[in-house]
């Protein structure tokens, strides 16, 4: 068996508890936060490997042969010559040792996320807070020579990890995002006044309609989905990753974000437009619709993914954290306060009580008082969910029906390949 | 779909019926729409979309107890009540 991989792989900012993962480690069942890698090994044969929440991303396809075609990217791979029907994701969580005629995969974790008895609200918060200073500890010791942005909307999350990142990077950016119009969000207000209380500079990053819209097909492309949620988020990671692009000028970049709180305490829900409601959520129990989100950022590459684009690494920090967060029982998920709750802990008084009583904001929206944001952007511009599907299976030069079989209910059509052969699905 | 279709207890026909009640209901499908049968694809038929796959999945194992993987998901069998039935009995079988 054969194997290539088409265009850069994405960097690994996985860390097991104790130390960040390199490419060439035995991976430990602990290993959390971003990485998938493609790895020779000694034996002459292949090792896969992809984190247990499918944050980084990592495609292939197969062909007649049995030789394996690998890409980060869906569109490299069509580029390649390989239909989109043909795609797959490597799963998420799994380790692959290919050698010529043999295939032996296993779970990454047998155990899996969030195993374990339920975490009280302090338990967790204290354990996320150690967890969070260990791992940025470690960033800053790895990557300290870069110059660290912050996207930073105002909310609970990105300000928890502006307060963080102040302590163990002393010369972090704030980046706020809007759009271009008469008087700033509130988003835009809260993130200058944070910043402004922390020591922090802040870069904003303010676009027009039209030159979001300009990002649109490379938001389709690498944030590789075209759900409108994620979609117009990916545009907003698009004016940021823009402003930081310039601002870096060349020298190296880590940008963090506040992204996975929302997943992991189910802190989403509907929005509405001109009388439409947009963003539905899945109509299930708490626990269930955390699982459910929990299992979707198996696919979308909206954060990483689209910043790639602008070549700069991001590292999403509470990923590392996910089992302290999954160990908190369905109860306190019923709780209209619980992310403020727990921040408490996590933080307590060392983040602003105006960032506590902020109602929450998203960022698609640019702090809900701004006649739809992203989301109204785009609808009023006639870039609806039907043209968004469109122009992604335009893009990778497939027909609208391939679609539902590529990205079903928040995951890639998944499989480890064949050791020769057929794929297996 | 095993023509037997006895698995563990819970057989494809049993597996097919709650599956149309539950879709027939959630997705509000019409009693007179001819279209829809337990063969018809649901996605690209436009029964069942993205948000409600999810839902679906969450029927599937609070109803029958069972925890389907990525690639049970995404194949081309789970596009249609029968093949979702098929799965389904499959899958209690194994764990029963």
């Amino acid at each position: 068996m054969r194997l290539r991989a088409i265009g850069p792989m994405e960097p690994s900012f996985a860390w097991d508890g104790a130390r960040l993962y390199d490419e060439g480690d035995d991976p430990s069942p602990h290993l959390r936060g971003a990485a998938a890698s493609v790895l020779k090994t000694d034996h002459g044969g292949w090792r896969l490997l992809r984190d247990p929440l499918g944050i980084n991303k990592l495609f292939w396809v197969q062909d007649d042969e049995g030789d394996v075609v690998l890409s980060t990217r869906p569109w490299r791979l069509i580029e390649a010559g390989f239909a989109l029907e043909h795609v797959r994701a490597f799963p998420r969580g799994r380790v692959a040792e290919l050698l010529s005629g043999e295939v032996v995969d296993r779970p990454l974790d047998p155990d899996g996320l969030g195993a374990g008895d339920a975490l009280d609200p302090d338990d967790a918060g204290a354990r996320i807070r150690t967890t969070l200073d260990r791992y940025l500890n470690a960033l800053a010791t790895r990557h300290g020579a870069a110059r660290t942005y912050v996207c930073l909307s105002g909310g609970l999350d990105s300000s928890a990890i502006a307060v963080l990142a102040r302590e163990h990077f002393p010369d972090a950016v704030g980046v706020s995002f809007d759009l271009d119009r008469a008087a700033a969000s509130d988003d835009r207000l809260t993130a200058r006044r944070l910043a402004h209380d922390l020591g922090m500079p802040l870069l904003e990053a303010t676009a027009s309609a039209e030159g979001l819209l300009d990002w649109l097909d490379t938001v389709l492309r690498d944030g590789i989905d075209w759900r409108d949620f994620n979609v117009h988020a990916g545009l907003v990671n698009a004016a940021l990753a823009d402003a930081i692009a310039t601002d870096a000028d060349g020298r190296p970049a880590l940008v963090l974000t506040g992204d996975l709180p929302n997943e992991f305490l189910v802190d989403y829900h509907a929005e509405t437009y001109r009388g439409t409601t947009y963003y539905e959520l899945p109509r299930l129990g708490m626990g269930p619709l955390r699982s459910a989100l929990v299992a979707g950022l198996d696919s979308s590459h909206r954060e990483i993914g689209v910043f790639g684009a602008w070549g700069l690494p991001v590292v999403q920090p509470y990923a590392v954290a996910v089992d302290s967060y999954l160990r908190l029982s369905e109860a306190l998920l019923e709780l209209d306060d619980r992310k403020e709750r727990l921040c408490r802990v996590v933080l307590g008084d060392r983040l602003p009580d105006y960032v506590y009583s902020r109602p929450k904001a998203r960022a698609q929206l640019g702090g809900g008082e701004s006649g739809g944001g992203v989301l109204g952007m785009c609808l009023d511009r006639g870039v609806d969910a039907p043209e968004l599907r469109r122009r992604f299976a335009r893009l990778h030069g497939a027909e609208e029906a391939v679609l539902g079989r590529f990205l079903r209910a928040g995951r890639y059509r998944a499989g480890v390949p064949a050791a020769a052969g057929a794929p297996v699905a | 779909m095993n023509p037997a279709g006895d698995s563990g207890g819970l057989t494809e026909q049993v597996a097919a019926e709650r599956l149309e009640r539950f879709i027939r209901e959630t997705f509000k499908v019409g009693e007179r729409d001819s279209r829809f049968s337990r063969a018809v694809e649901l996605f690209e038929g436009g029964y069942v979309d993205s948000v409600g796959m999810v839902e679906l999945l969450g029927f599937v194992e609070e109803e029958f107890g069972v925890t389907l993987s990525d690639e049970d998901l995404l194949s081309d069998e789970f596009t249609t009540i029968d093949g979702m039935a098929g799965i389904i009995s499959r899958r209690a079988a194994v764990s029963a």
